[in-house]
């Protein structure tokens, strides 16, 4: 696809995904923070029914070779990262997604909270051009390294080459694991909505009838 | 219109993203936005420091400031559509944080993403939307890192809330 083609792609989709994000108040951030400070899960759910919706879209067509997988080695640098994302989108109150989103709502806050992710990575771009790790994507081999603290690459296709059963088992399992979680969440939800709304004997009573029927 | 004052049922919309997103995945590649963003820091850069920013070694090997990287294009994209959501539901006012202690937090946030984005060469959109649907290791070890950091924020923020 020529370049214009695929800025043009890149538009339309982001595009589409701010205005949905915009009128359903789905944020990535609220999904961790308000399961573990409020318990409440309004976007973790949304964010599992995605991630099991894309589990089973990308693993069939990497089962078959197709799409565009991320090529990002595993490596030690992932988890310190995402650690210190974890810290910065709690406290900046958005994530990468809902900085923009937010900052199209003009939202002036979500704008600084932007302007310093740039500096913050115009920071860390120097450190790295002393450091030179973690490996850029340019440098990434594949194979483990240990002084890198990289351990190589392994996604669902490299698992079919390995092991010959087709990349969409694993997935299906993946997803299974995602909905299990889902259902516990439920079940949380469900036992909060009692201790909230004492109810009383006999309407507790006809609901277990009516559910028993339903 | 009525369709533009009720709030959209997140499972849903994020259903419809879910498989936009696979479109996406089958031409250029999954959702992402670390990567554009590190683009447009590269641009803005290039903008103050012009040929001077080949110096630094990152800028050069790594992201070489190009105007035609498509991530970029996501980021801009989700600033329009939101403009957009937010203008037809009259939901577009300028929102400023009235105390001193949120603009010290998200100052402190906004650093922390970016350092983290880069360190970790991965965002939270890829991933939770990218890595992980993939099966990739490192989506796995990111979601440790990511959930463990949004512990501590939270407590950090609390303490901020309370005290």
């Amino acid at each position: 696809m020529s370049v214009v083609g695929q800025c043009l792609a890149a538009f339309i989709f982001g595009s589409a995904v701010g205005f949905l994000v915009q009128r359903s108040r789905f944020c990535n951030t609220a999904a961790l923070r308000d399961a573990m400070l409020f318990k409440t899960y309004r976007n973790t759910k949304a964010l599992l029914v995605t991630m099991m919706i894309l589990t089973v879209g990308f693993t069939t067509f990497m089962t078959f070779g197709d799409g565009v997988p991320l090529q990002f080695d595993v490596g030690i640098n992932q988890v310190i990262g995402l650690f210190l994302f974890g810290i910065g989108m709690v406290l900046a109150g958005a994530c990468t997604v809902s900085t923009w989103v937010k900052a199209g709502e003009g939202n002036v806050g979500a704008i600084w909270a932007l302007l310093f992710t740039f500096i913050g990575m115009f920071l860390f771009s120097l450190v790295w051009s002393y450091t030179y790790w973690p490996p850029a994507s340019a440098t990434m081999t594949g194979e483990p390294n240990l002084a890198g603290l990289q351990f190589g690459f392994a996604n669902a296709a490299t698992l079919q080459e390995e092991t010959g059963i087709p990349a969409l088992f694993f997935g299906l399992i993946q997803t299974a694991v995602l909905y299990a979680i889902y259902q516990a969440i439920l079940r949380k939800e469900r036992r909060i909505a009692e201790q909230h709304a004492p109810v009383s004997q006999p309407v507790a009573a006809a609901r277990t009838v009516l559910e028993s029927k339903s | 219109m009525d369709f533009f004052k009720k709030t959209f049922d997140p499972v849903i919309s994020l259903a419809i993203i879910a498989v936009l997103n696979i479109f996406l995945f089958l031409t250029v590649g999954a959702w992402t936005v670390g990567g554009g963003e590190t683009m447009m820091t590269g641009l803005i850069a290039e903008f103050f420091l012009g040929d001077e920013l080949a110096r630094i070694p990152f800028w050069d090997l790594v992201f070489k400031p190009d105007a035609g990287y498509w991530k970029i294009y996501i980021s801009l994209g989700m600033l329009f559509g939101a403009l957009v959501g937010a203008l037809m539901s009259k939901e577009f006012y300028w929102r400023v944080p009235k105390h001193l202690s949120e603009w010290v937090m998200i100052t402190i946030g906004g650093l922390l993403m970016g350092i983290g984005i880069r360190l970790a060469f991965v965002c939270n959109v890829s991933t939770f939307f990218g890595l992980t649907p993939q099966m990739n290791l490192g989506g796995y070890l990111s979601i440790t890192g990511i959930i463990a950091g949004a512990w501590v924020g939270s407590l950090i923020y609390k303490k901020v809330l309370e005290g």
